[in-house]
């Protein structure tokens, strides 16, 4: 860091590189720092449940550590195969597991980081509770390598739940699926999963796939609840019948690992099936109040149509987390202007609802147009103000978060 | 000292009924609830919406003249003594719960709502809101956020930040921002939200907060267990975190806590107990009952003298008042009461209370200690008198290496209470000479002119650092 300091030089932390905002495109050039040699478990402290790591661990590695101890670490983004705690940490990643256990964020005890000045500091630690001055800790997650760089992080554990229980639910129209998300959780369920993909998924993922997804539909929730074994089976029941009562046409739950595996799958392969439709694939997070995914998802077709582009839309219901994914091609110049107007459209919809540009993927350098329309100018103003305070010569992940001009915005009627 | 043309533009803003500066409104904010702070503010204001506020701080930052938010005043950092004088601003015409959205689950308060008033209304609706600092039928939401503040059932539902999803906040130059929203996930740049909650007052004012809120827990069961030794109490909070069970309530009494709550209370505490714990778990009946019987097992495994299972709310409630009744027992046993705040991992409670015990045996000054044994976050008090110099020496004293102690055993030097004015000089030695400069970065980027709360967070000097 002080060399580059000296000399000027970008620096790009990178993890996996499994971003979907273009957060680790070198796009002005300089230095790109690897983890790759930083990958080691350093701790497992079992009286305190944390676990100390360094920022190039492989997600999924965490969780295979952890659970082979009895323990758990929630954060699960679908990546978890391949991206590391590093990349998760600066994006603030989000999981399947979201709703009931939240994101990496509420998991992150302590960091360790090389400031840009080259200064390194500690903060947090294995506590509980700690308001020891500005909470730099929760500042720095989500920071995307734009005000330092992890090189340690003490993760917080929990025990792994006893037991888990999965079932799918088939909808003919999405406002009765969107209904029965808000009914679960006025029942004061709160399930551990609760994904749910519109009617163009649901298609596609059938035609690769074939296994039995009715294509008529215009929804299907996953929801999965865990812990101990009488809870999960008493919410699992009580979901089952909410379900009904909301008019799901069919029902199944699964009675055995495989065939949970089976009921997850369709979710899981959600994006590699609409990935092969076409050349570019482009994939959105929009996210919206809960009460908002049935109007938002309806917006989203509507969008569709009126810029004649392919957009599919699956995602985190239980956490307003939406992923319009548009099936596109790069080459076709045409098209992709339009791809862009729709999902600026798309943008402005989520705002208008209150809602946001990015529930868990990170403004990196893609959305930073986007940016003001949610956090405002005055807003803009004081993110730049603490960049400016921690990195004044501006050589942390240059061009990411902050864009040389914002988008004007569109106007949207009737939402 | 302010000029007569700055109280009349207060006057044209706000009404003359809502600026005080009478001797005896000045007097009232020159306090709050910690020993040894006092200074009058210059004025008071009263301010009834956000564009005042923002109007408010224009002007005060022409002038620059210190601003002082102020909730009930009862954080015990002097976090709200106006030691730099300028205007103390109030909340108690911003009281208002603007919306309880039952489909988001949220409610969206005005900061100077009652802590208790929010949880009695959403639970009144089947609804809960978790954090339950002991000040809570006085506290307002405002000073809670502000401080971060924690409370009995942290352990299992975490913190004040916990449960904010979005702030309005009021900007040292005027400017009004958002942040957040009714959104269970938002990463569209940095989180101002939770940089704001528990900055105390430093980086902005607050004037209106989205509050998460989760299902109101079916049942609820309370168990009260009594030690002979300090040591087999921890080892019991140990070993119910290691059998995977996570209680709502976890606290814990030493033996001068224990003798000052019977002193004041008669509740039949055994006066010989050198620890008691008070457990308790919320959630679906069959659950908690389940958890309970399996605490009352693991308590009598380590050795507890007598486990008490509270059949009714009624017993509950006698279980439950010996903690409640800790502070106001031992402020009542000296003219001053010095609560502290160190925090640490939760292995080494045994460790930092007897360190506690024995550094109050080396400056001979008399501290008792309760708190939070799930969250490893203790309150050791002293009972002294502030009028005695030589003793409020080595209180000081022996406070300083209370600090020095947590942060060695991996610790903080506060929790829960901040840092306010107080602890700021000791601050540097949780966060580091270098984290500290990183944070006062922060706040000049914020607050460039220093008029937010100036004095509080960032001391002049820094403690030398003991060591042990
Ligand atoms: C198929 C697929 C599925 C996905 N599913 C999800 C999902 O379910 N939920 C979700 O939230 N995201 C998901 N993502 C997005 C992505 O995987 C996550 O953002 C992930 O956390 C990135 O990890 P990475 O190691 O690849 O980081 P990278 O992409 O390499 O980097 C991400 C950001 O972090 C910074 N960075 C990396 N390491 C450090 C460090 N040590 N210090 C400072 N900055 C650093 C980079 O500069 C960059 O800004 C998915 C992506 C794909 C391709
Ligand atoms: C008997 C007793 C028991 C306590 N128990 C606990 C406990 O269990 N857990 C715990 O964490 N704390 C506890 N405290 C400490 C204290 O009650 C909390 O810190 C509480 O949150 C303070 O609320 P308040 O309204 O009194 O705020 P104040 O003391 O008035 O202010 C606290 C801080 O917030 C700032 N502030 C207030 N309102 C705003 C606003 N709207 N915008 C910007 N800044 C603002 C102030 O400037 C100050 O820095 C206790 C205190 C007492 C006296």
């Amino acid at each position: 860091m002080k060399l580059c300091q000296k000399h000027g030089l970008p620096i790009v932390p990178r993890g996996s590189g499994t971003n979907l905002a273009a957060g680790t495109t070198p796009s002005q050039g300089g230095v790109v720092l690897i983890f790759r040699n930083m990958n080691d478990i350093v701790e497992l402290d079992e009286e305190n449940l944390a676990l100390t790591v360094q920022p190039g661990v492989l997600t999924e590695e965490i969780h295979q550590y952890v659970e082979e101890q009895g323990l758990f670490y929630p954060p699960d983004p679908s990546s978890g195969k391949i991206s590391t705690i590093g990349g998760n940490i600066s994006e603030n990643s989000g999981g399947l597991r979201g709703l009931k256990y939240g994101v990496t964020k509420d998991y992150i005890l302590a960091l360790e980081v090389v400031l840009p000045n080259g200064d390194i500091v500690r903060t947090g630690g294995k506590l509980a509770k700690d308001v020891a001055g500005y909470d730099l800790k929760s500042l720095l997650v989500g920071s995307e390598g734009t005000l330092g760089i992890v090189t340690e992080a003490t993760l917080k554990l929990i025990p792994k739940p006893f037991y888990k229980e999965t079932m799918l639910a088939v909808y003919e129209s999405l406002e009765d699926a969107a209904e029965t998300v808000s009914a679960i959780l006025a029942n004061r369920i709160i399930p551990a999963t609760l994904e749910f993909m519109d009617q163009g998924t649901i298609q596609v993922v059938e035609g690769y796939k074939q296994i039995g997804l009715p294509t008529d539909c215009e929804a299907i929730l996953l929801i999965e609840q865990d812990g101990p074994k009488e809870i999960v089976e008493q919410d699992i029941e009580k979901m089952y019948s909410i379900c009904k009562e909301y008019g799901a046409l069919s029902l199944s739950k699964a009675v055995t690992e495989q065939e949970a595996e089976e009921l997850t799958r369709a979710r899981k392969d959600a994006l590699s099936c609409l990935a092969y439709l076409s050349p570019t694939t482009i994939l959105e997070d929009a996210t919206v109040p809960r009460s908002k995914i049935a109007p938002m998802v309806r917006e989203i077709k509507k969008v569709a149509d009126k810029y004649d582009v392919r957009i599919h839309t699956f995602g985190h219901a239980g956490d307003g987390n939406l992923h319009p994914t548009c099936a596109t091609d790069a080459r076709d110049k045409e098209e992709m202007a339009r791809v862009e107007e729709a999902f600026a459209e798309i943008f402005q919809i989520a705002v208008d609802m209150g809602g946001t540009i990015t529930g868990e993927h990170g403004v990196g350098e893609m959305k930073a147009p986007y940016l003001e329309w949610k956090v405002g100018e005055l807003g803009i103003e004081i993110m730049k103000a603490i960049k400016q305070a921690i990195d004044p010569n501006n050589i942390m992940n240059p061009g990411k978060v902050f864009a040389k001009s914002t988008k004007k915005r569109v106007v949207v009627s009737n939402v | 000292m302010i000029s007569d043309s700055f109280l009349n533009r207060l006057k044209d803003i706000l009404g003359p009924s809502h600026v005080d500066h009478s001797e005896a409104g000045l007097l009232t904010y020159a306090y709050d609830a910690t020993p040894n702070f006092q200074s009058k503010p210059d004025v008071v204001v009263m301010p009834g919406n956000t564009e005042e506020v923002s109007k408010i701080v224009k002007l005060c930052l022409e002038h620059e003249v210190p601003i002082v938010p102020r909730g009930s005043g009862t954080n015990l950092a002097a976090g709200t003594a106006p030691t730099q004088g300028g205007l103390v601003l109030l909340f108690n015409r911003m009281d208002q719960i603007l919306e309880i959205d039952k489909e988001n689950l949220t409610a969206t308060v005005q900061p100077g709502v009652i802590t208790q008033t929010i949880c009695e209304t959403v639970e009144s609706q089947g609804l809960f809101y978790p954090p339950d600092p002991s000040s809570m039928k006085i506290s307002t939401i405002g000073g809670n956020i502000n401080e971060n503040s924690g409370g009995l059932r942290g352990l299992k539902y975490g913190v004040t930040k916990d449960y904010i999803l979005g702030l309005e906040v009021v900007l040292p130059n005027g400017d009004i921002i958002q942040t957040g929203g009714k959104l269970a996930k938002d990463v569209a740049g940095y989180d101002i939200t939770k940089l704001l909650v528990g900055s105390e007052g430093t980086l902005g004012i607050v004037t209106e907060a989205i509050l998460k809120l989760i299902p109101k827990p079916e049942h609820k069961q309370t168990l009260l267990a009594v030690y002979q030794s300090m040591d087999q109490a921890a080892e019991t909070v140990s070993s119910i975190i290691a059998q995977k069970i996570t209680p709502a309530t976890l606290e814990f009494m030493d033996q001068p806590t224990i003798g000052a709550v019977e002193e004041y209370a008669h509740i039949g505490l055994p006066t010989e107990a050198e620890a008691v714990l008070l457990i308790e778990q919320d959630g679906p009946q069959a659950i908690v009952e389940n958890d309970i019987e399996q605490i009352a097992d693991i308590c009598e495994k380590h050795g507890a003298l007598e486990v008490t299972i509270a059949e009714t709310e009624q017993e509950a409630n006698q279980l439950r008042e010996g903690r409640r009744a800790a502070l106001s027992a031992i402020a009542r046993l000296s003219p001053t009461t010095i609560l502290e705040d160190a925090t640490v991992p939760r292995s080494e409670i045994a460790r930092m209370v007897q360190a506690i015990n024995q550094i109050a045996e080396k400056y001979n000054v008399g501290i008792a200690t309760f708190g939070h044994a799930g969250d490893g976050n203790l309150h050791p008090t002293c009972m002294t008198d502030a009028r005695d110099e030589d003793e409020m020496e080595r209180v000081e004293k022996a406070f300083e290496e209370i600090f020095a102690h947590a942060i060695e055993c991996g610790g903080t030097i506060t929790g829960e209470h901040g840092v306010g004015e107080m602890k700021s000089p000791y601050l540097a030695w949780k966060v580091g000479e270098r984290g500290l400069e990183a944070m006062k970065n922060i706040k000049t980027a914020f607050d460039p002119h220093n008029i937010m709360n100036p004095g509080k967070m960032f001391a002049k000097d820094t403690k030398k650092r003991i060591t042990i």
